[in-house]
C-alpha cells in the first residue's frame, strides 16, 4: 500500500488524527523536493533568469545575448568546444571499443591488467594527464620528441602536445574508461546465441563483430561518447594548462574571462545558456537514434556466453591495451614521477638531479597545501555522504512508487549529468554566492556544488540498488510493526550497503579532483588541491605541481584500494 | 620589534591572521614572505594565496561581486588596479611608518596614502645558454621582433600576468600600436604567468624567454640551470607595484602591521635571498643583477596602467587568439 493512497484514506474518516498519523514519508517527501530544488533547480533558474538581466539594475535585456555571441573569438571558443567534444569523444570510441570487446567476448589474455589501467586512467585526474602529456610531447622538450631526435636525427618534432589533436588526445586518454565501462556492460549481456546465428550463416569473427555485436552496443558507444562529449565542454584545467600555448580558446575558458573583472556572471549566463540547449539536443538526438530500432539481447531465455577464440590476433589486441596502457597510465605517471623528485625536469634522470626538496616544500613550508588536502578530503567525504543519503532516499520513493510524481524527483537527481560542470558552478555563484546567502568562499557552497554536481552518479547507483532488493523483506519487516523508515534503516539499507558504499566512493573520488566547478567557488582557506594545483601551474612549475599532483594521486589510491577491500575490486567500473 | 609595530602587533593578535592576495613574487618568495611574517609575529597567521595579478583582482573583483570581504592586503603586479581601487573607494588610507625609510623612487606611490609600494620587479631577456649563445643571443627589445626568432620565444600573458600587461603597454608605446602583431609574427609561446617563460627555457622548450623577472631566472639559475639575463639596450622594464589594504579588510590591523613588514627591512632581507630587489637603501641587493643606477628604468605609469591595460589585454586576445 503507498503512502498516499494511506492518508487518503485516513483523512477521510479520521480527520483530526490526520497529522498524528502522516507517514513520515510526506515529511520527507517535502524535504527531499526542497533539497532537489536548492540542489539543482534553483541554481538553473537563477542563471536563466539573470541571464536576460542588466547588471546592477536587474531590468530586462537580451543584451547580455548579445555581448556573449556578438564577437567572432567568443564564436570561436563555442566552435572549438564542439570540435573539442566531438573530436575527443571519438578518440576515446576508438580506444576503448576493441579493449572493451577484447576482456568482455574473447580470450585475449591480460584482462586483468587491462582492469587495471582503465582503473588507473579513470582515477587520474585529466589536468595531471595534461601535465604529464606537456612534459612528454613538449614539441622540443617534450620525452618523446627527446628521444625521437636522438634515435632519427630529426629536427621536426614527432608529436607535439600544443596543437587542437594534441589536446583532443590527451583529454580522450582519460575519459575512454567511461566507454569501456558502458560498452563492456552491454557486452556482458549479449548472449553468444546471436553471435552464433551469425555464423551459422557464414560470417566470420569481424564480420559478426561488426554487423551483430557491435551494433547490439550501440546504444552504449552512444551513451559514453555523448558523456565524454559532455565532461569535454566542462573541462576547465587541461584548456587552460595545454590550450593557452596552442592558442585555443574553449567556452570554459571564456567563461573564465567573463568572470574578470568586471565581474559579468549576467554575460557568463547568457554565454552558457546554450551549452544547456546543446546537451538537451544531444540526449534527445540519442532518444531519436534509438527509439527506431530494438537492442533487446537479454531475453527470458538464459542464453550462454562463450569467448570468441581470437587465435594470434589475441596478441594483437593485446598489444592495443599495452599502447593505451603506456601512453594514458604508464609513462605519464613516469614522468610526472621524475619531475616530482628533479631539480629541474629538464635535466632527466640523474642522481644530482634528485631532491625531495619540492615535497618539503609542499608539506612543510607551503601556508595552504596541507589545508587544501584537508579540504579536498573533507569536502569530497561531505558531498559524497550527501549525495548518497540524497539519492538513496529519492531512489526508494521512485523504485518504490511510493507518491506521485516521484519520476519528477527521479529527473531533478539525474538533470546534473546532463549540465556541464562549469555551467553548474556559474549557476551556484549567481544563485549562492551573494546576498542573501553571501555564501561564496564558504566550504559549504563548494560542498553543495559538488553534492548538487555528482547527485547522478550516486542515484544511478542507488536505484540499480533498490531495484534489486524485492520489497518483500520490508513487507515482513512492516508486518511485524516496524514503520517505513524504520524498515528502510533496518531491512532495505544493510541490505545496500555494499552498493551505497560503492556509489560513495565513486563520487569521492571524482569529487576530490573536481577543478571546474571548485575554481569559480572557493575562498582563500577553502582551495582545494585542484585548484591549488592549477594556481601552481600557472608558473609552469612542474616539479612542485607534480610532487602535489603526487600526494593527490597517493590519497586517491588509498581511498581506491580501502574500497577494493570493503565493496570489491571493480567497484568502481561496475555499472548497475 | 619598533614601537610603532608594537601596538599594531597587540591589536593584530587579537584578529590572529591576514590574507594577503600575492601576485608580486613567485610563489617560493611568497610562502617564505608569509612564513617569516607568522615567525616574525607570532599569533598573526598569514594567511598566502598566491596567482598572477590579474587572478587575485579577478578573485577580488568576484568577492566584491558577492558582497564577501576576503582579502586584507592585496598586491598585484599592475599599478593600474589601485588607481581603479582608490576611484571605486575600496581602499583603507595607511602611510607605513617604515615607507620613509624606502629606496627613494619608491617612498610615495599614492600622495593621499591610499596605497604604497611592496616590490620592484625587473622584467628582462633571458636564455637558455645550451640553446643560444651570448653572442647570437637577441641584445634589445627590438632583436625579439626579428623573425629569426620565429618560433623560439617564450612569454607570459597579460590576461594573468599584470607584470605583462605593464610590459607590453611599454613596448607598445616604444615600438608603436602594431608591436603585438608583429611580436605575434614570431609565434612566441604563450603561458600564463611571467614566470612561465624561465620554466620553459629551463626545460629547452624555448630558448629566449621575453619578459621574464629577473629574481625567478636568477633563481632558477641558481640551481645550476643553463640560463642567462640579458640586459636590453633600451633599458629593462622596471615594475614598482604598490600593495594596499582593502577598505572592507576583515583584519584591518593585521592588514596594517603586514604593510609595516612589507615596507620595512626584513622583508627585503628575505626576498634578496630568493633574487628579488632590496626595496631600502639599508639592505643590499641581490647578488647577480646590475646596480638599479645603472641600468635605464623603463616603465608606463600608473594611470597609463589603469587605462592602457585592460585595452591592450582585448588586443592581445585577439591577436593571439587566447
Amino acid at each position: 500500500m503507498s503512502a498516499s493512497t494511506d492518508t487518503a484514506t485516513l483523512a477521510g474518516s479520521q480527520r483530526p488524527s490526520r497529522l498524528r498519523l502522516l507517514e513520515p514519508i510526506t515529511i520527507l517527501w517535502v524535504a527531499l523536493i526542497a533539497a532537489l530544488l536548492v540542489l539543482v533547480a534553483l541554481p538553473l533558474l537563477k542563471m536563466f533568469v539573470i541571464s536576460f538581466e542588466e547588471q546592477d539594475t536587474g531590468v530586462f535585456t537580451i543584451q547580455n545575448y548579445l555581448t556573449a555571441y556578438g564577437r567572432q573569438r567568443y564564436l570561436d571558443a563555442v566552435r572549438n568546444s564542439l570540435l573539442l567534444g566531438t573530436l575527443s569523444a571519438a578518440i576515446s570510441v576508438v580506444l576503448a571499443v576493441p579493449m572493451a570487446w577484447a576482456v568482455s567476448r574473447t580470450d585475449m589474455p591480460g584482462k586483468g591488467f587491462t582492469w587495471a589501467i582503465v582503473l588507473a586512467a579513470f582515477i587520474m585526474p585529466p589536468y595531471l594527464g595534461a601535465i604529464g602529456w606537456v612534459l612528454l610531447a613538449g614539441p622540443n622538450s617534450g620525452w618523446i620528441n627527446v628521444v625521437w631526435r636522438s634515435l632519427t636525427g630529426a629536427t621536426d618534432p614527432l608529436v607535439n602536445v600544443y596543437t587542437f589533436t594534441g589536446m583532443a588526445f590527451v583529454i580522450a586518454l582519460h575519459s575512454f574508461p567511461l566507454v569501456f565501462i558502458f560498452v563492456k556492460s552491454a557486452l556482458d549481456l549479449i548472449s553468444s546465441e546471436m553471435e552464433d546465428a551469425a555464423n551459422i550463416l557464414g560470417g566470420g569473427t569481424w564480420v559478426t563483430m561488426r554487423k551483430v555485436t557491435l551494433p547490439l552496443v550501440w546504444p552504449s558507444i552512444l551513451g559514453g561518447f555523448i558523456l565524454i562529449f559532455l565532461e569535454t565542454i566542462a573541462l576547465f584545467g587541461t584548456p587552460a594548462i595545454i590550450g593557452i600555448p596552442a592558442r585555443i580558446n574553449v567556452v570554459t575558458t571564456q567563461l573564465w574571462q567573463f568572470f574578470e573583472d568586471p565581474v559579468r556572471v549576467e554575460v557568463a549566463s547568457a554565454f552558457a545558456m546554450p551549452l544547456l540547449l546543446v546537451t538537451i539536443g544531444l540526449i534527445a538526438v540519442q532518444k531519436l537514434l534509438l527509439a527506431r530500432k530494438g537492442f533487446v539481447s537479454q531475453t527470458g531465455k538464459g542464453g550462454e556466453r562463450r569467448q570468441v577464440k581470437l587465435g594470434p590476433w589475441r596478441w594483437v589486441l593485446f598489444g592495443w591495451c599495452v599502447l593505451v596502457a603506456l601512453l594514458s597510465v604508464v609513462k605519464p605517471l613516469m614522468v610526472l614521477l621524475q619531475a616530482s623528485f628533479a631539480k629541474a625536469w629538464g635535466r632527466g634522470f640523474s642522481f644530482d638531479n634528485l631532491t625531495l626538496r619540492n615535497y618539503q616544500f609542499l608539506l612543510f613550508e607551503h601556508d595552504m597545501a596541507p589545508q587544501a588536502v584537508w579540504n579536498t578530503v573533507w569536502f569530497s567525504a561531505t558531498s559524497a555522504t550527501i549525495a548518497v543519503v540524497l539519492a538513496l532516499l529519492v531512489a526508494y520513493i521512485v523504485v518504490r512508487r511510493l507518491i506521485r510524481f516521484a519520476d519528477a524527483l527521479g529527473f531533478l537527481a539525474m538533470a546534473p549529468f546532463v549540465i556541464p560542470g562549469i555551467v553548474m558552478a556559474i549557476g551556484f555563484y549567481a544563485a549562492y554566492a551573494g546576498p542573501p546567502l553571501s555564501l561564496y568562499g564558504s566550504a559549504l557552497l563548494i560542498i553543495l556544488a559538488f553534492a548538487s554536481r555528482f547527485l547522478p552518479i550516486a542515484y544511478a547507483s542507488s536505484q540499480a540498488a533498490i531495484r534489486a532488493v524485492h520489497p518483500e523483506m520490508e513487507e515482513a519487516a512492516r508486518i511485524l510493526g516496524s514503520g517505513r523508515l524504520h524498515a528502510i534503516r533496518k531491512v532495505t539499507a544493510p541490505l545496500l550497503k555494499t552498493s551505497l558504499l560503492g556509489g560513495w566512493l565513486v563520487v569521492f573520488i571524482v569529487a576530490s579532483r573536481e577543478l571546474s566547478a571548485a575554481i569559480f567557488l572557493v575562498g582563500p582557506r577553502t582551495r582545494t588541491m585542484s585548484v591549488l594545483l592549477y594556481d601552481l601551474t600557472e608558473q609552469g612549475n612542474f616539479e612542485v605541481v607534480s610532487a602535489f599532483g603526487g600526494i593527490l594521486l597517493v590519497i586517491t589510491m588509498a581511498i581506491v584500494g580501502i574500497g577494493m577491500k570493503l565493496v570489491g575490486r571493480d567497484f568502481m567500473l561496475r555499472r548497475e | 620589534m619598533e614601537p610603532h609595530e608594537r601596538d599594531l602587533y597587540e591589536a593584530a593578535r587579537r584578529e590572529g591572521q591576514v590574507t594577503w592576495y600575492s601576485a608580486q613574487y613567485s610563489a617560493d618568495t611568497s610562502e617564505a614572505i608569509g612564513r617569516a611574517f607568522t615567525e616574525r609575529y607570532p599569533g598573526v597567521r598569514c594567511s598566502v594565496v598566491r596567482s598572477t595579478s590579474q587572478v587575485a583582482f579577478q578573485r577580488l573583483s568576484q568577492d566584491q561581486r558577492a558582497g564577501v570581504a576576503q582579502c586584507d592586503v592585496f598586491a598585484s603586479s599592475n599599478g593600474g588596479h589601485y588607481i581603479q581601487l582608490k576611484r571605486q573607494n575600496r581602499l583603507t588610507q595607511f602611510r607605513p611608518v617604515n615607507a620613509d625609510g624606502m629606496l627613494p623612487m619608491l617612498r610615495t606611490a599614492d600622495p593621499d596614502n591610499y596605497f604604497q609600494y611592496s616590490s620592484l620587479g625587473i622584467y628582462l631577456l633571458g636564455h637558455n645558454t645550451n640553446m643560444v649563445s651570448d653572442a647570437e643571443a637577441p641584445k634589445s627589445w627590438a632583436d625579439v621582433l626579428d623573425p629569426k626568432w620565429k618560433d623560439k620565444l617564450a612569454v607570459g600573458h597579460p590576461g594573468f600576468s599584470g607584470a605583462i600587461g605593464i610590459w607590453a603597454l611599454q613596448m607598445r608605446s616604444m615600438f608603436g600600436p602594431d608591436f603585438l602583431r608583429r611580436f605575434e609574427r614570431n609565434k612566441p609561446q604563450v603561458g600564463r604567468s611571467s614566470i612561465d617563460p624561465v620554466t620553459m627555457m629551463t626545460a629547452g622548450e624555448r630558448a629566449v624567454g621575453v619578459a621574464v623577472p629577473s629574481a625567478s631566472t636568477l633563481f632558477a639559475a641558481s640551481r645550476g640551470n643553463p640560463l642567462k639575463l640579458i640586459y636590453p639596450t633600451e633599458g629593462v622594464v622596471a615594475v614598482p607595484a604598490p600593495s594596499a589594504i582593502m577598505s572592507n579588510a576583515p583584519n584591518p590591523n593585521a592588514a596594517k602591521l603586514f604593510m609595516e613588514f612589507n615596507t620595512g627591512p626584513a622583508l627585503s632581507r628575505i626576498t634578496r635571498t630568493m633574487f628579488s630587489e632590496s626595496l631600502r637603501p639599508d639592505v643590499p641587493p641581490p647578488e647577480g643583477c646590475r646596480p638599479l643606477d645603472q641600468v635605464t628604468l623603463l616603465s608606463p605609469s600608473l594611470e597609463d596602467a589603469d587605462r592602457g591595460v585592460p585595452e591592450l589585454r582585448e588586443q592581445w586576445r585577439d591577436i593571439f587568439g587566447v
